[in-house]
């Protein structure tokens, strides 16, 4: 028998995202994730250094890749040609600043920047006018922001690529500093200016590659994996992305092109539980998340879809708690999921009791705690929270050790109100916009 | 080889008594006359003979076709028209010259064109050799055309119909004197001197015709053999290489006209192929040679005789191999026609000289009749099965074709066009079929080939891979390179009957809902449709196998809910009671059919949905109980009209068909009786058909337990107050567990009004939910008021479009539907996705919703 630990590790294994993830991220995006992978100890280590060192070695970031490079092959010494790579980066840097040097020093000048306006071609006309600055200078300051990128600067990649984004008309090359931009943000783990990007992002796929559906389709794939990063990091980002995932050109991305991203859409909606004020809402995105993981589930199964299934879909109980264990295990090794495993243990938790309170009409407390792994008097505790929370319509009959649920059912008069509520507004706004036209 | 002239003949009589009834109006009374010289023992060919005659009279030599007089019986009757008949001729030839003549006289252009032509055909008529007065007539016609045209000053007086037929007749003259080169050359030499030799050759003449009768008295009353006798004699005296152009040259310009022997064609052209030695020759004349066998067979009741075809078939490879083995020369469409009479081209080396011809319209040929001729012949017989095993060499033969093709692309000259067109009929001979046969096909097909071909779209490596394989890579193919969609839609729907067919039901109906075929397919040709119906309901086959009943319902339901399935399916042509078919749409019907290896068992179809429909049907029955929108939630009308038909009888015996199994397990389903339901259900022998009828009938049997107990507290809620968990378990014959997911969900859903109490382990109805009938139906009414509210919002934001919505929920649907039409519009192109795995299928969910029936989010909601 194996042990429960090996278990976990073989289910983190089994359903481990990476190899899925990377073809979808940046160079420098993955790197987190083999960090992470390296420190789970769930991967031989000396694998994940040569792994690190295949990702960086065509980087510029030479000083790293030396020293892994040293680490793999246990020396002391930096071959040579790191050295030499080292020296030809620096060179290219400064090569690369000294010719930058007269456009920053312009956007330095306040005087200069208050002359600027939105529209980038008078902006243009107004630099080379007073300031002698051509499209081969702006030009420098992409490939400047490029190769700071490259070496791992990423705050000042990121400050080069938005003063090239404003100066620039190239929207072939604009599009590509956003999403370097986008990188940058990400690395630099600053959230709020990430998610801007994201905007910019979606829209420029909208509108740059309209008429090309399967690039559309492949930018969006990326765009989703990168926002992954701020999705689980950020919690602001939470409701805007789960809204972004949920919207049809999105969610059929997702269903299309990389249906594993369903495991992160699930967990986030189911997590988004506490913070979500609006129950409707809630509800709302959970049942558009089974339809979802219900149309893919020949395609992708993973413990987090499969309670999804067990518990909306069948109805089992039993299989969804087992489903849940096993989510656990795999949350706890997803780079991105394993903060919120707590999070999503409790809400999944409430779930389960939620649609079981609603089927039952007499629980046994005992039985049910058994059911959400907790022991007796802590299921009584969550029996009282649950009641308090959802204001379900419930008694505990102590002595008889059991929840007695009461279901009214909806009175046919109040099924008619509802139905025929909003009916005589909404012909009022008709007669006024035919009166109107 | 007499004996496929001797096949033909007698099937050109026999056939010609079909055509008398069948054949079409338009080409009636050209067939009725042929057909009656047929008939009457050949008024026809004695008139042939005759022309023979006089070919061999001038020629002196023709002593095989003298042969073919040898059929007749009345030899000496033939003799006495001969002479008549030339003469006749050669007076009329010389009338048409002196029109000529004098019409040149009177600058009149218009009469020499007119006269000119007639006189063409005429001598064309008479035979392969030109009589002298003809050559006489046509140079000095030249001459005076070259005159004329000089002139320049009578030129512009004339009228403009004059100059057309002069600048009309030039044409025609130089075309045609070319072909009598050298007897003007000869003629013009010496005119008096040519004149005389005709006389001599005319002495000549008929001394050897003296002498051929009697060579003619011993084969006479003979058959095959004597006759071949006679052929070999006359082939080494008439048909040498050179002569082959010009023998070829009549017979192409008589393709089409009335009163030739098509036969006879055929036997000169067998003839020509033994002699001709350059690769050129042999090409010219096999395409000529299968050419007139298509000719032999007109009409389109009738289909090619079967010893007619494989020597069509033989040939085809024969050409092929030439030209294999030739790579200079190719056979393309829109090649130039080149001169034959001045002498054969010589490409240079590295050259490639083009031939027009169509290597793909006599695959295509071959395969049409084919299929026609399996059509016509019973398909229970041995006939058929023979007649089916030909299907693997013309098989080769479409593959051979294709790297044919493939090579002339390779030789950069396209022939894209042509290449996905023998690659479609390839896909059309494979597609319908299960894997191992399509392998062994392939095998059997490459083992046919020379080894050192190869082609890029399925290499020879991958003959014995999987068959999914080989369709991926020729629907690749298709999706990639057909500019025109018709084969592309072709293509893709073959590509999806495979999926179906091999099981992989998720992939088929991803392919068939993204390619968004149903949109387009009510405008495609009707093949297309009769194909996109089979898809359909292999879809549903597949997905009933697969023990998605609710996905093989929706899929079947089109098709199968008809009533026309035979129609829809081109499987028989079924009577239609209160239509009037015209026979012109009853012919086109019957041309449509498909052969019967193809048919997908209609019994076992029809049972698969009725069960389908069963088991969807009656518990939803059950749970409308007696509220008054019953009606409104039908699943499958013909279900419903044949339960309530069922219903109705007085007496019911024991189930004969499958239909009646499947009522009589409806009922007992409905009644709570899901064992016998079972048993009824199992006892349908077509299961049998299916691959793993156990385990389908394993599958039916669980199904019916849960539809049974899903009916059965639908049906008796109202009697209980609580009911056990355990006890229904031991009535379904069901897992614990199992009964309490089946129940949880029913609550969950609201469709019972109960709760579980854990404790006792039972459910617990609740009471006072049963609505009145006045209760219901103001739900109704409260349904339908906030329905019309909303047609109202929908009308009015199509007056007002472009406006903007002018509230709320106006804007919510607005904004919806303009997402559905970028998604349809991306999907449109998505089918040429469609199938890279994984990767790029574009959008597929957005439209489900949107369409109903099958193609709606039925399927996957």
């Amino acid at each position: 028998m194996a042990s429960p630990q090996d278990v976990a590790a073989e289910l983190a294994q089994k359903y481990d995202l990476t190899p899925k993830l990377i073809p979808n991220l940046d160079r420098h995006l993955v790197f987190p994730l083999l960090d992470f992978l390296d420190n789970h100890e769930s991967f031989d280590s000396a694998e994940m250094v040569q792994a690190k060192f295949d990702l960086l070695k065509s980087s510029n970031m030479t000083d790293f890749v030396g020293q892994l490079y040293m680490s793999i092959n246990n020396t002391d010494v930096v071959p040579e040609e790191f050295g030499k790579k080292k020296d030809a980066v620096l060179e290219n840097l400064r090569s690369l600043e000294a010719r930058s040097e007269k456009i920053l020093g312009l956007l330095d000048d306040a005087e200069v920047v208050s002359n600027l306006r939105s529209d980038k071609l008078q902006n243009m006309k107004y630099l080379e006018e007073n300031h002698q600055i051509t499209h081969e200078m702006i030009d420098v300051l992409f490939e400047f922001g490029q190769q700071q990128f490259s070496c791992g600067n990423y705050a000042a990649a990121s400050d080069l690529l938005y003063q090239f984004r404003i100066l620039s008309t190239d929207s072939e090359k604009t599009a590509q500093a956003t999403w370097g931009k986008l990188a940058c943000d990400i690395l630099r783990t600053e959230w709020e200016s990430a998610m801007e990007e994201v905007t910019k992002v979606k829209d420029l796929i909208e509108q740059k590659l309209y008429n090309n559906p399967v690039a559309q389709l492949q930018h969006r794939s990326w765009l989703i994996h990168w926002a992954l990063f701020p999705f689980f990091n950020y919690d602001a980002a939470r409701e805007t992305l789960i809204e972004l995932f949920f919207s049809p050109a999105f969610i059929n991305t997702i269903q299309t092109a990389c249906p594993w991203i369903l495991r992160y859409l699930a967990a986030a909606v189911i997590t988004n539980r506490n913070r979500n004020r609006n129950a409707g809402q809630y509800q709302k995105q959970l049942k558009d998340l089974v339809r979802v993981v219900k149309q893919e589930h020949y395609e992708y199964q993973d413990p987090i879809t499969e309670f999804v299934t067990a518990l909306r879909i069948d109805y089992d109980f039993e299989e969804a708690q087992r489903k849940l264990s096993e989510a656990e295990e795999v949350l706890k090794s997803d780079f991105f999921l394993v903060a919120t495993a707590a999070t999503f243990v409790d809400s999944a938790r409430h779930l389960i009791s939620e649609s079981y309170c609603q089927i039952h009409q007499r629980i046994d407390i005992k039985d049910l705690a058994k059911r959400l792994n907790l022991s007796q008097d802590e299921g009584e505790k969550w029996i009282v929270n649950l009641i308090r929370d959802t204001r379900v319509d419930a008694k505990i009959d102590y002595k008889e050790g059991t929840v007695v649920m009461n279901h009214p059912p909806q009175s046919v008069y109040q099924q008619v109100i509802e139905r025929t509520k909003g009916g005589f507004f909404r012909t009022q706004v008709i007669s006024a916009a035919v009166s109107k036209a | 080889m007499s004996r496929f002239f001797h096949g033909g003949l007698s099937d050109s009589e026999s056939s010609s008594s079909d055509e008398e009834e069948l054949y079409s109006e338009e080409e009636e009374s050209e067939e009725e006359e042929s057909s009656s010289e047929d008939g009457s023992d050949s008024a026809e060919e004695e008139e042939d003979d005759d022309s023979s005659d006089d070919d061999s009279d001038e020629e002196g030599g023709s002593r095989f076709l003298r042969g073919a007089e040898s059929d007749d019986s009345d030899d000496e009757d033939g003799k006495r028209t001969v002479k008549s008949a030339k003469d006749k001729r050669m007076e009329e030839i010389e009338g048409m010259i002196k029109a000529i003549e004098n019409a040149q006289k009177i600058n009149d252009w218009v009469t020499i064109s007119a006269e000119f032509d007639k006189l063409n055909r005429a001598v064309q008529k008479a035979g392969t050799t030109t009589p002298k007065i003809y050559v006489k007539a046509i140079a000095e016609l030249e001459e005076f055309m070259n005159d004329t045209v000089k002139d320049k000053a009578a030129a512009k007086k004339m009228n403009a119909a004059n100059a057309r037929a002069l600048n009309a007749i030039k044409q025609k003259v130089k075309r045609n004197n070319r072909t009598y080169e050298t007897e003007i050359e000869t003629f013009r030499k010496d005119k008096d001197a040519f004149m005389v030799e005709e006389d001599l050759t005319d002495v000549t003449v008929t001394k050897k015709s003296k002498g051929t009768p009697m060579q003619n008295v011993a084969p006479e009353a003979e058959d095959d053999d004597g006759f071949a006798t006679v052929g070999r004699g006359g082939k080494t005296l008439s048909y040498t290489p050179e002569s082959i152009f010009k023998h070829l040259r009549v017979i192409i310009e008589s393709r089409g006209k009335k009163n030739t022997d098509r036969g006879e064609q055929i036997k000169i052209m067998e003839k020509l192929l033994e002699v001709a030695q350059s690769p050129y020759q042999k090409i010219k004349v096999l395409l000529a040679l299968i050419s007139t066998r298509f000719d032999l067979t007109t009409g389109s009741q009738n289909y090619m005789s079967v010893e007619q075809w494989k020597s069509a078939e033989k040939e085809f490879n024969i050409l092929v191999d030439v030209l294999e083995a030739s790579h200079e020369f190719v056979v393309v469409e829109n090649a130039e026609e080149w001169d034959d009479e001045e002498k054969a081209p010589q490409p240079e080396k590295g050259e490639t000289f083009k031939i027009p011809g169509s290597i793909v319209s006599i695959v295509d040929r071959l395969d049409d009749e084919l299929t026609r001729s399996l059509q016509h012949i019973d398909p229970h017989t041995t006939e058929y099965i023979e007649r089916l095993s030909d299907e693997g060499t013309l098989y080769t033969s479409i593959l051979r074709s294709q790297l044919y093709l493939e090579r002339l692309n390779k030789q950069s000259i396209p022939s894209d066009e042509a290449l996905n067109r023998v690659i479609m009929r390839r896909l059309d001979h494979v597609y319908f079929k299960p894997e191992q046969v399509i392998t062994t096909g392939e095998e059997r097909a490459w083992k046919a080939i020379p080894a050192k071909l190869d082609s890029t779209i399925s290499p020879r490596s991958k003959v014995s891979g999987p068959a999914s394989e080989l369709l991926h890579s020729l629907c690749t193919h298709l999706y990639q390179h057909d500019a025109a969609s018709v084969l592309r839609t072709r293509a893709m729907l073959s590509h999806i009957y495979h999926y179906a067919l091999h099981n992989q039901f998720y992939k088929a109906r991803d392919m068939l809902l993204m390619s968004h075929l149903q949109e387009g397919i009510h405008g495609a040709d009707v093949s297309t449709q009769i194909l996109y119906n089979r898809t359909l309901v292999q879809v549903g086959l597949c997905a009933f196998r697969a023990g998605l009943i609710f996905e093989a319902q929706t899929a079947m339901q089109e098709i199968c809910g008809t009533g026309r399935l035979k129609e829809l399916l081109a499987q028989g042509v079924q009577i239609q009671r209160y239509q009037q078919v015209t026979p012109e749409q009853e012919r086109l019907e019957r041309q449509r059919q498909l052969p019967f290896h193809q048919h997908i068992n209609l019994e076992l179809l029809e049972c698969a949905y009725l069960t389908c429909s069963m088991l969807l049907e009656i518990p939803a029955l059950a749970a409308s109980g007696s509220s008054p929108d019953v009606k409104k939630r039908v699943i499958s009308k013909t279900f419903r009209r044949m339960l309530e038909y069922h219903e109705r009888q007085i007496f019911t015996g024991p189930p004969e068909n499958t239909r009646d199994h499947v009522m009589q397990a409806a009922k007992a389903l409905a009644a709570g009786e899901w064992k016998k339901s079972s048993e009824l259900i199992h006892a349908i022998k077509i299961w049998d058909l299916l691959p793993e009828p156990q385990k389908i009938k394993d599958m039916l049997s669980e199904k019916i337990q849960e539809e049974g107990l899903r009916t059965y507290l639908f049906t008796y809620a109202p009697y209980y107050d609580t009911l056990s968990l355990s006890r229904l378990t031991e009535m379904f014959d069901l897992s614990n567990r199992k009964v309490a997911a089946l129940v949880s969900k029913m609550i969950a859903h609201e469709e019972i009004a109960a709760a579980l109490d854990q404790v006792n382990n039972a459910i617990i109805f609740r009471k006072g939910v049963e609505l009145s009938r006045l209760q219901s139906l103001a739900l109704t009414l409260a349904d339908k008021a906030s329905g019309l509210t909303e047609m109202n919002e929908r009308f009015l934001e199509q007056k007002t479009q472009g406006q903007g919505g002018f509230q709320e929920g106006g804007q919510q649907r607005g904004g919806a539907r303009g997402g559905r039409g970028r998604g349809r519009g991306r999907g449109g192109r998505g089918g040429r996705e469609g199938d890279r795995e994984g990767g790029q299928r574009p959008q597929k969910s957005v439209q489900f919703q949107q369409q109903s029936g099958f193609h709606g989010g039925a399927m996957k909601t």
